[in-house]
């Protein structure tokens, strides 16, 4: 058998020799690739192994009904079905569409239309799978274009992140967005993976950039957070998430962190230290409240945030630490950094999404530590 | 992953083998749903043989909690395994799931 994968298949369910015959023809005519059958259980079989986009069936088989291979055919097979049949009457084609058939013409019919009928029948995309998939071909557009689009423009620090998900899309996100002072960041893990936990993250994010004028952090996080909660307790979801305000004169960063866990703060000289956790995610549990917490970055220091994706990768937090932290070191730039932390996860074998964010202060003049140009902070490169 | 449940004199033991993940999450609520339901609200779900959980299996074991508090009763951990613990301590919700030794000890005191 042929397996050309661009050609149509067509499979042709006919007893009458002469018919099929003619119906072969007019189908190859139509550039199909053309597999015959002469009677119901063979043609099953045929539309099986061809998995076939076109079938003409007739509905007198001396084996099986017409209208019975037909609704066998639709228990796998998406194929346009079109019926050909002696019989007369509306309620046979009642029956014949009712089953899952998409054309049905009497018997004898001109070959003409049989020609019209299938390229009409090929001008409606009407497979499910298809449009579904691009449904989520589109969704994942839509989250892509929800990322930060500009670059974080701020004097003497550098910002980048990368999201990776393992379906079309996933319910991990990072946002930033400039201020007056400085920049608010945010990476959050919605629970799940896929539509449902992508419509979530989309929420979250919303809700978060409405607190954005908002003084104080913590008034800013409790307000949101309440917020998103009533909105999880109805899906029975929940959402991890970092949420931080750099004021970027001072390298103060202010941050919440929701049952996220996996922010890192890695100065210039020393190792890494894991940003202590506010509490629980939000949506997990009622009454939750988060204490914002602050840690200064100093010239050539970098704030490094993770999705659990990446956490799953190793058998402990030690673990998981250490590489990211070299991981980013390692890098001349933040963008390099964030790409050096997913492929910690390499998707071949990533069960869940993935997501970096590194926001770099840049070394002052004459203080400048590592190598030319990059993140390292040499000489001694330390485990923790 | 599959679920059992045996009835024990105070509680209902849980138990599967394993991924708790977004497959088999569903079905753990199902189990304890229909545990909860046949009237054993004081849960025991046994992660002893649970090597790894996501946050939807989080998700699943906080659902549970709330179905057996709702019921009057309570939902408890035992036998948590390494990285089952590491997520819970990242999450924090190591404080509102209780964690014990064995099966028998979640409810011993009680």
């Amino acid at each position: 058998m042929s397996t050309n994968p661009d050609r149509r298949r067509a499979v042709v369910i006919e007893d009458d020799a002469d018919i099929r015959a003619v119906l072969v023809l007019v189908l190859q005519q139509l550039d199909f690739e053309v597999t015959e059958a002469a009677n119901g259980l063979s043609g099953i079989e045929a539309v099986r192994n061809t998995n076939a986009d076109l079938v003409t069936l007739d509905l007198n088989l001396p084996d099986t009904d017409g209208i019975e291979v037909c609704r066998r055919l639709r228990e796998f097979s998406d194929a346009y079905i079109m019926m050909l049949t002696a019989r007369a009457g509306e309620i046979d084609r009642l029956a014949g569409l009712d089953t899952g058939a998409d054309e049905y013409l009497n018997k004898p019919f001109s070959l003409r239309e049989i020609q019209s009928r299938i390229r009409a029948l090929f001008r409606r995309p009407r497979r499910p799978a298809q449009s579904a998939s691009d449904e989520l071909t589109r969704a994942a557009e839509v989250q892509k274009s929800l990322l930060p689009q500009e670059k974080a423009l701020l004097d003497d620090y550098d910002v980048a992140g990368s999201f990776r998900p393992t379906r079309s899309v996933g319910g991990d996100f990072y946002d930033w967005y400039q201020t007056p002072d400085g920049l608010h960041v945010t990476v959050a893990d919605a629970m799940g993976k896929g539509m449902g936990a992508a419509l979530i993250a989309a929420t979250v994010r919303a809700v978060m950039r409405s607190v954005a004028a908002r003084p104080g952090i913590a008034d800013a996080f409790s307000s949101a957070s309440s917020t998103i909660a009533a909105d999880l307790d109805q899906s029975g979801s929940f959402v991890t998430l970092f949420h931080a305000r750099l004021h970027s004169a001072s390298g103060k960063v202010s941050y919440v962190d929701a049952g996220h866990g996996l922010a890192l703060h890695l100065p210039a000289v020393g190792g890494a230290r894991r940003l202590a956790s506010s509490g629980p995610p939000v949506g997990a549990w009622e009454g939750l409240q988060w204490a914002p917490s602050d840690i200064y970055l100093a010239p050539g220091d970098s704030l490094v945030v993770v999705s659990d994706g990446v956490l799953d990768a190793f058998a402990s937090l030690e673990d998981f630490t250490r590489d990211v932290e070299r991981a980013v070191r390692e890098q001349p730039t933040v963008d390099a950094a964030c790409e050096a932390v997913l492929r910690l996860a390499p998707a071949a074998t990533a069960e869940d999404d993935v997501t970096a964010l590194v926001v770099h202060r840049r070394p002052s003049a004459g203080v400048k530590a590592g190598a030319e140009g990059s993140l390292v902070r040499a000489p001694e490169l330390t485990d923790v | 992953m599959q679920f059992s449940y045996e009835l024990k004199d105070s509680y209902a033991e849980v138990k599967g083998a394993g991924r708790l993940n977004m497959v088999s999450a569903p079905k753990l609520r199902e189990v304890v749903a229909e545990v909860v339901a046949g009237g054993a609200s004081r849960v025991v779900v046994n992660l002893e043989d649970t090597v790894f959980m996501d946050s939807s299996g989080l998700g699943a074991l906080i659902g549970c909690l709330k179905a057996a508090r709702q019921a009057g009763g309570d939902l408890r951990i035992s036998g948590v395994q390494a990285q089952v613990k590491m997520v819970l301590e990242l999450t924090n919700m190591d404080r509102v799931l209780t964690s014990y030794p064995t099966a028998e000890a979640a409810f011993g005191d009680d």
